[in-house]
């Protein structure tokens, strides 16, 4: 058993050597910024095993070496998830001490790995004399006063204090510090107000700045885009941060000789950036019609239609606006197509990507449309401006004018236009209104006034009244008149026929027959027509009947009316006949008498 | 027959004092014929401004027909909208409102012009008048008909009934059959009937053309309504030039007025003009 582990450790061992072939890196590390009287680690660090002896140390010149090289390898073997990866690591570390201020080289060391040499790169180290450097005699301090008031400090840093309008700030809150610091506890951004703000991606390495001429470690908290959306100048108020450091305290009193004589204390500090203000322009005068805002430096592209399409078929227009600014700020430019060419809804699609310089991408505008009828069109260029803040100048970029014919499809009309109604065929659309045109012609003549409840009208009403008066007084005399009429023959009726009757007696005593039943007949006939206002070409037997019936006349007395008649026709024209013509007359006379009785009552 | 001697005295008086007038008025009529027609020249050259004054001269001449305020209201809108340009806003001269004032008087001369109706409604909208409080349906009914013809349309209609009905009123007296009697007794008794009607109708239609107290704002600016006639007392209302109102009083350089939706208030009358 033994024997089998150590055959594994020696395959581990070669295994890992081989790994470490593959890859031999030789560096450097040292801070690149050092105060004047303060000591400082070089470090030179290589993962493969060098041949013994083969380092050479740069010559350090403007230092001093207070100790070194310490040689330190370190080898480890690690089995993740089933899978070994080993390492090794061999550092040489020296403690150097500055001459003098300045700026310094660290030159290149070399080493040999497996028969090959490695060299780190030069380091350049800048040395400064700091202000007010208090180190020693503070054994007596709380553990708050060790750590001075600059010795922890927070700063927003502004890529630019002067922008346009639109155009991306990066804004970087920055820690600086010269403690070791254990934990952010809280921060408290403030409202960046008249900005549109962004948040960047950063790195969290720390590394080493002089400020106010100090060294300081430096640690990024948080990075923003800021894009004013205001002119002016806008002030960024300051942002709060609280932090725990640590201070390490010797104590000499209590020394401990397995835990030593340090007290760790933690100290909270609550830390306020200074607010800075931006001072935001407005843009030039002069801007183009086009322009909405867009601030950066962008291009275009333009993919056009087919040129020959078919009616009634949907095509599109599409867009691109590439480049850096603030493109979620474009507007999509405006597309004005041919009055019977249907526009739907322009489609965006974006692909942007905020980085430190702006937010960089591109933005794609899709505008699909119908054309409706037939005929050759012409697009009108696309514009698209935007200012650029380096040359500070307006820029506009267009599309180029574009034609395309429209073949028919054979369904539908071709658009007419008239007086500012476009018809396609099936519906009319109301496009606008504006007030009719004014009356033309010769001037019309004033109305004329009004003609009611006026002397005019009266009079008229009046007028017709009084026509309706004389009209009907004279007409309803003239009735009456043409009633009095009648009324006289019929009251001459009986007179008449009485006259008749005495012919009739005259030839009745001459003994003339033939004129005597002439004479009765007429005196009858004569009787009846005038009596009852009815013409004697009208009068029958059968009428009289009627009509003395219709008067009241008993049915008897109208058979011998009759009678008489019949007798006299018949006496007439028979001569032969014996017929009494006084006992005829007689009876005629009783007749009409009766009748006359009836009628009159 | 002296009665009608009578008449036909009155009748030949009044042609001779008609004829009269005219040949006072026959100069008047001549100018104004010029004037309408370089008013017309003007509005078609798109020269509104020129064409406002012609038609406006037509007015003062006392030759105004309802065409001429048509065309005089038009020449105003369409002036309004053209100084857009030197003003930057439409209508700054006051122009809306006498456009909508001009409309008011042709319809006030003749109700039934469609035309001058569409255009005012168009008119009424760039104001700010508030919306009437709607009349009840017997109300609309009467108006609509009320405003289907003038007063004298009305009363010529009135007259020519009342003389048919009188006709088949004699047909009806002296008439001998029955069927005919019956017939003239209704339609008469119907055209009676129209005769009150119509003259209710044009008697309508005179009261609303003599006595219209309507007046419509022509201040160029929002022109405060205040709550008494007092210009420090509370601003109750601020219509646009063009809101027609109705005048109740004046007091004063102030007059009381009635917005459409029954709000009242005190205007200079200054600002206003009657219909």
């Amino acid at each position: 058993m033994m024997r089998i582990r150590h055959l594994m450790l020696v395959a581990i061992a070669l295994l890992s050597t081989v790994a470490a072939w593959a890859q031999v890196s030789f560096t450097v590390d040292a801070p690149a910024l050092v105060a004047l009287g303060n000591n400082f680690r070089v470090e030179f660090s290589v993962d493969a095993e060098p041949e013994k002896g083969s380092f050479e140390a740069p010559s350090f010149e403007g230092f001093d070496v207070l100790a070194g090289p310490s040689i330190s390898t370190g080898h480890s073997i690690q089995f993740i998830n089933g899978r070994q990866s080993a390492s090794y690591n061999c550092t040489y570390t020296y403690v150097l001490m500055p001459q003098a201020a300045g700026n310094y080289t660290i030159g290149s060391a070399a080493i040999k790995v497996d028969g090959t040499s490695y060299s780190t790169k030069p380091l350049p180290i800048e040395v400064i004399v700091e202000k007010g450097t208090a180190t020693g005699g503070k054994t007596q301090q709380t553990p708050d006063s060790r750590i001075a008031q600059d010795d922890i400090l927070l700063r927003l840093k502004l890529s630019s204090t002067e922008a346009y309008k639109g155009e991306a700030i990066r804004a970087s809150l920055v820690l600086y510090t010269r403690v070791s610091i254990d934990n952010i506890e809280s921060l408290t951004m403030p409202p960046f107000d008249g900005f549109w703000s962004q948040q960047l991606e950063f790195e969290n390495s720390p590394s080493r700045e002089e400020y106010n001429g100090k060294i300081y470690e430096t640690y990024k908290i948080n990075e923003l885009l800021l894009s004013p959306q205001q002119s002016g100048t806008i002030v960024i108020p300051e942002v709060q941060m609280d932090v725990r450091a640590q201070v390490i305290v010797q104590d000499n009193k209590r020394y401990d000789p397995f835990f030593g004589g340090r007290q760790v204390y933690h100290v909270t500090r609550n830390l306020k950036s200074a607010p800075v203000s931006i001072k935001v322009k407005e843009f030039p005068a002069g801007a183009p019609a086009s322009f909405q805002g867009a601030v950066g430096s962008f291009s275009l592209t333009c993919d056009m239609p087919e040129t020959e399409l078919v009616a009634n078929t949907s095509d599109r227009l599409e867009l691109t606006i590439t480049g850096n600014g603030n493109l979620k700020f474009i507007t999509a430019p405006r597309l004005t197509l041919p009055e019977s060419f249907e526009v739907y809804d322009t489609k965006v699609t974006d692909n942007i990507m905020i980085t430190a310089t702006g937010t960089s991408g591109s933005i794609t505008y899709s505008y699909p449309f119908v054309a409706r009828s037939a005929g050759e069109f012409t697009i009108e260029p696309l514009e698209f401006s935007y200012f650029d803040p380096t040359t500070g100048e307006y820029r506009t970029l267009a599309t180029e004018r574009f034609n395309i014919s429209v073949e028919d499809d054979g369904s539908t009309p071709t658009a007419t236009t008239t007086g500012g109604m476009v018809s396609y065929g099936s519906a009319m659309r109301q496009l606008d209104r504006d007030i009719r045109f004014i009356h033309t012609g010769t001037l019309p003549t004033k109305g004329a006034a009004t003609i009611l409840l006026t002397p005019l009208y009266w009079l008229l009403i009046t007028l017709l009244v009084a026509l309706f008066i004389v009209a009907y007084v004279a007409l309803r005399k003239r009735m009456i008149n043409s009633r009095n009429v009648v009324a006289r023959r019929m009251k001459r009726a009986d007179k008449v026929a009485v006259q008749r009757l005495r012919m009739a007696e005259k030839s009745m005593k001459e003994l003339n027959r033939h004129s005597f039943y002439e004479e009765m007949l007429r005196a009858m006939w004569g009787y009846i027509s005038d009596k009852f206002n009815i013409p004697v070409s009208n009068l029958t037997k059968e009428t009289i009947r009627e009509e003395l019936y219709r008067r009241g006349v008993s049915s008897a007395i109208a058979e011998q009316f009759c009678e008489i008649i019949s007798r006299s026709e018949e006496a007439q024209y028979a001569p032969s006949v014996d017929g009494d013509m006084n006992e005829v007359y007689t009876e005629a006379i009783e007749v009409i008498s009766k009748i006359e009785e009836v009628v009159k009552r | 027959m002296n009665i009608i001697d009578r008449l036909t005295v009155i009748v030949a008086l009044m042609v001779c004092l008609t004829t009269a007038n005219d040949a006072y008025s026959a100069d008047a009529t001549t100018t104004a014929a010029a004037c309408w027609d370089e008013g017309i020249e003007a509005y078609e050259a798109r020269d509104y401004a020129k064409a406002v004054e012609a038609f406006e001269h037509i007015v003062t001449l006392g030759e105004a027909s309802e065409d001429v305020y048509y065309n005089l209201a038009g020449a105003y809108f369409k002036l309004g909208q053209q100084n857009i340009s030197s003003t930057l806003r439409p209508f700054a001269g006051g122009e809306l409102g006498r456009a909508v004032l001009n409309y008011h008087r042709a319809l006030r001369i003749d109700p039934a012009m469609e035309d001058a109706r569409y255009n005012l409604d168009l008119a009424v909208d760039h104001t700010n008048d508030t919306e009437a409080v709607p009349d009840s349906f017997i109300t609309q009914l009467w108006h609509s008909l009320r405003d289907m013809t003038g007063t004298n349309g009305w009363t010529v209609a009135s007259i020519i009934m009342l003389a048919i009905a009188l006709m088949l009123t004699i047909v009806y007296l002296l008439g001998q059959r029955i069927v005919l009697r019956k017939v003239t007794f209704f339609t008469a008794l119907v055209l009676y009937i129209g005769f009150m009607l119509t003259t209710a109708l044009a008697i309508s239609s005179h009261m609303a053309t003599t006595n219209d107290t309507r007046a419509v704002v022509i201040c160029n600016d929002t022109t405060p309504v205040h709550a008494s006639p007092d210009s420090a007392s509370k601003i109750i209302r601020q219509p646009s030039q063009g809101v027609t109102l109705e005048v109740l009083r004046s007091h004063g350089e102030w007059s009381e007025i009635l917005f459409a939706d029954g709000e009242k208030g005190w205007i200079r009358t200054s600002q206003i003009e009657n219909i």
